[in-house]
């Protein structure tokens, strides 16, 4: 049984449709990554995961239940925490504020205040900083740190990686890595294969709000052009 | 000196009510025009209370929490069904709340003026560097301060004041947190309707207790919320300071000035600072 499953979606935003019909899973534990350019769809679909884009069609079901009717609330309480390609952390919080106000709903579990400074020792040091004041690096760690406050079973990360040095890219990359090993599964969004084929043995391609492709990490390496190719990156 | 005094004391009658209406804009993104009405409704009930115990101070706690249970239930009832549609919905939501609460009370206490005395404590008035003055006052401005101070710690300490200035600024993110933001509008909007109350409450011995007086000061509120920068509390403080002095200089000096000047003050805020007299940037609850 699947953690998450989304079957068969379609999302609108007005009349214009951004996802069709599409289906993915994520299994407990697991790194799997959805890989797709600009406006394929990527974070409409994590929004549609969050309960923040209502699902027209189609279904979510979450921990072997039917979860497609439960609010974005109810589906951070149950486990899913959303890290968002534009971190919208909360700017007139300090980061200490930031990471407390998810432990206030969070679930019990091996998270807390001071795992996640350990795992981030920079936010540490910025800890009555207030969040507008944050870099871009500071505020992924932050929205990452956030996250995983509420004791997640699913993570789902939207581009963490986008316009970061390379030094905080591999920060975040072994933070991942970390995290997972706990038995945190992370549904990763990416524009491209990077930083995907280090952490993910599973891939979703999208485009054009359409699965293109989905499998092994191996079996895309094998045929790497063709499938980039599906879906022009 | 009691020119001061009454400065003093109207500001921070004026903060009672601008406070209320910047956390309810902050987290809502509504301007309630019921807030006068609010305000006044605190007086009346701070007077039957009184009328009933003869405690003024049983007057002063039960007014702001019957109020704050009528605003959440104006909030669950009639407010939350129309946040998705246009903001002119709720704005004339909210002025529907001026008709129903103002028939109310002259349905409930009828049209003559009613009149509410201080607490026997500070009913006599004080010597101050040469000047007699009244001790009410000073209780308001004591009280005031009080409260400003903890609703101030409430907002930057408490738990309850992180989910607040968190969801002022982004509720979707909140909700993924597993906060229920829902409830957090309703508690906003019914705290701020008590702080409407407890203004009314303490302005109760202050003015006669009549069906319009909600109406000046809400004007004179709406006027400090802008001063101080829509949303911005901080601000807020400063700017019912400033227009309280400057309405209690005016009646000494220029009584036929008062309104032209508060009107100045605001004109030239909205000139010259738009974001607020009292706005750091970015900076809201
Ligand atoms: N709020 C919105 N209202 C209307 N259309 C939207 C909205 N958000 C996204 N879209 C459209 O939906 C499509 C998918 O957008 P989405 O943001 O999911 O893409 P993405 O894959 O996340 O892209 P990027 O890599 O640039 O973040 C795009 O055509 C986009 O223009
Ligand atoms: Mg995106």
């Amino acid at each position: 049984m699947s953690l998450l499953e989304m079957q068969n979606c379609d999302v609108f935003y007005g009349k214009a449709q951004a996802l069709h019909d599409v289906s993915i899973s994520v299994e407990e534990g697991e790194i799997v990554s959805l890989i797709g350019r600009n406006g394929a769809g990527k974070s409409t679909l994590l929004k549609a995961i969050m309960g923040l884009n209502p699902i027209a069609s189609g279904k979510r079901m979450y921990d072997g239940r039917d979860a497609t009717r439960l609010s974005t609330e109810m589906l951070g309480r149950s486990g899913i925490a959303y890290v968002p390609e534009d971190r919208r952390i909360f700017a007139t919080l300090n980061v200490d504020e930031n990471l407390r106000i998810a432990t206030v709903m969070g679930r019990e579990g091996a998270w807390n205040l001071e795992r996640v400074y350990d795992l981030f020792p920079r936010l540490k040091e910025r800890m009555t900083s207030r969040g507008d004041t944050l870099s871009g690096g500071e505020q992924q760690m932050l929205a990452v740190g956030r996250g995983l406050l509420t004791n997640p079973e699913l993570l789902l990360l939207d581009e963490p990686t986008e316009g970061l040095a390379p030094l905080v890219v591999e920060d975040l990359i072994k933070a991942m890595a970390l995290i997972n090993a706990e038995g945190v599964a992370i549904l990763l969004v990416e524009q491209n294969l990077k930083v995907p084929l280090k952490l993910a043995k599973r891939q979703y391609l999208i485009d054009n709000g359409h699965i293109r492709w989905s499998g092994k990490t191996e079996d895309l390496l094998a045929e790497r052009e063709k499938i980039e190719g599906l879906i022009s990156l | 000196m009691s020119t001061i005094v009454i400065g003093l004391s109207m500001g921070m009658l004026l903060f009672l009510l601008a406070a209320g209406l910047t956390l309810i804009f902050g987290m809502l993104r509504v301007i309630n025009f019921a807030h006068g009405s609010l305000y006044m409704l605190g007086a009346y009930l701070a007077f039957q209370m009184v009328s009933v115990t003869g405690s003024f101070w049983a007057g002063l706690v039960a007014a702001p929490i019957i109020a704050a249970i009528i605003g959440a239930l104006m909030e669950r009832i009639a407010l939350r069904p129309v946040y998705d549609r246009d903001h002119v919905y709720q704005l004339l939501l909210t002025f529907g709340f001026i008709l129903v609460l103002d028939e109310a009370v002259r349905i409930i206490w009828g049209l003559e003026y009613k009149q509410m005395y201080p607490p026997e404590l500070f009913a006599g008035a004080i010597e101050m560097f040469g000047s007699s003055v009244p001790s009410y006052r000073l209780f308001i401005i004591g009280f005031g301060a009080a409260v400003s101070a903890a609703l101030f710690f409430m907002l930057d300490r408490s738990r309850y004041g992180m989910i607040i200035r968190a969801a002022s600024g982004d509720p979707e993110m909140v909700r993924t947190l597993g906060i229920n933001v829902s409830l957090v509008r309703t508690g906003v909007f019914s705290f701020g309707a008590g702080l409407a109350a407890l203004g009314g409450a303490v302005a109760g011995p202050l003015f006669p207790i009549e069906l319009g007086m909600g109406f000046n000061i809400i004007i004179d509120s709406f006027i400090v919320v802008i001063i101080g920068g829509l949303g911005n509390i901080r601000g807020a403080v400063m700017a019912a300071l400033l227009i309280g002095m400057t309405r209690a200089l005016g009646y000494s000096y220029a009584p036929s000035w008062v309104d032209f000047l508060t009107f100045i003050l605001l004109i030239g805020t909205l000139i010259l600072r738009p974001e607020g007299l009292f706005s750091r940037k970015g900076r809201t609850a």
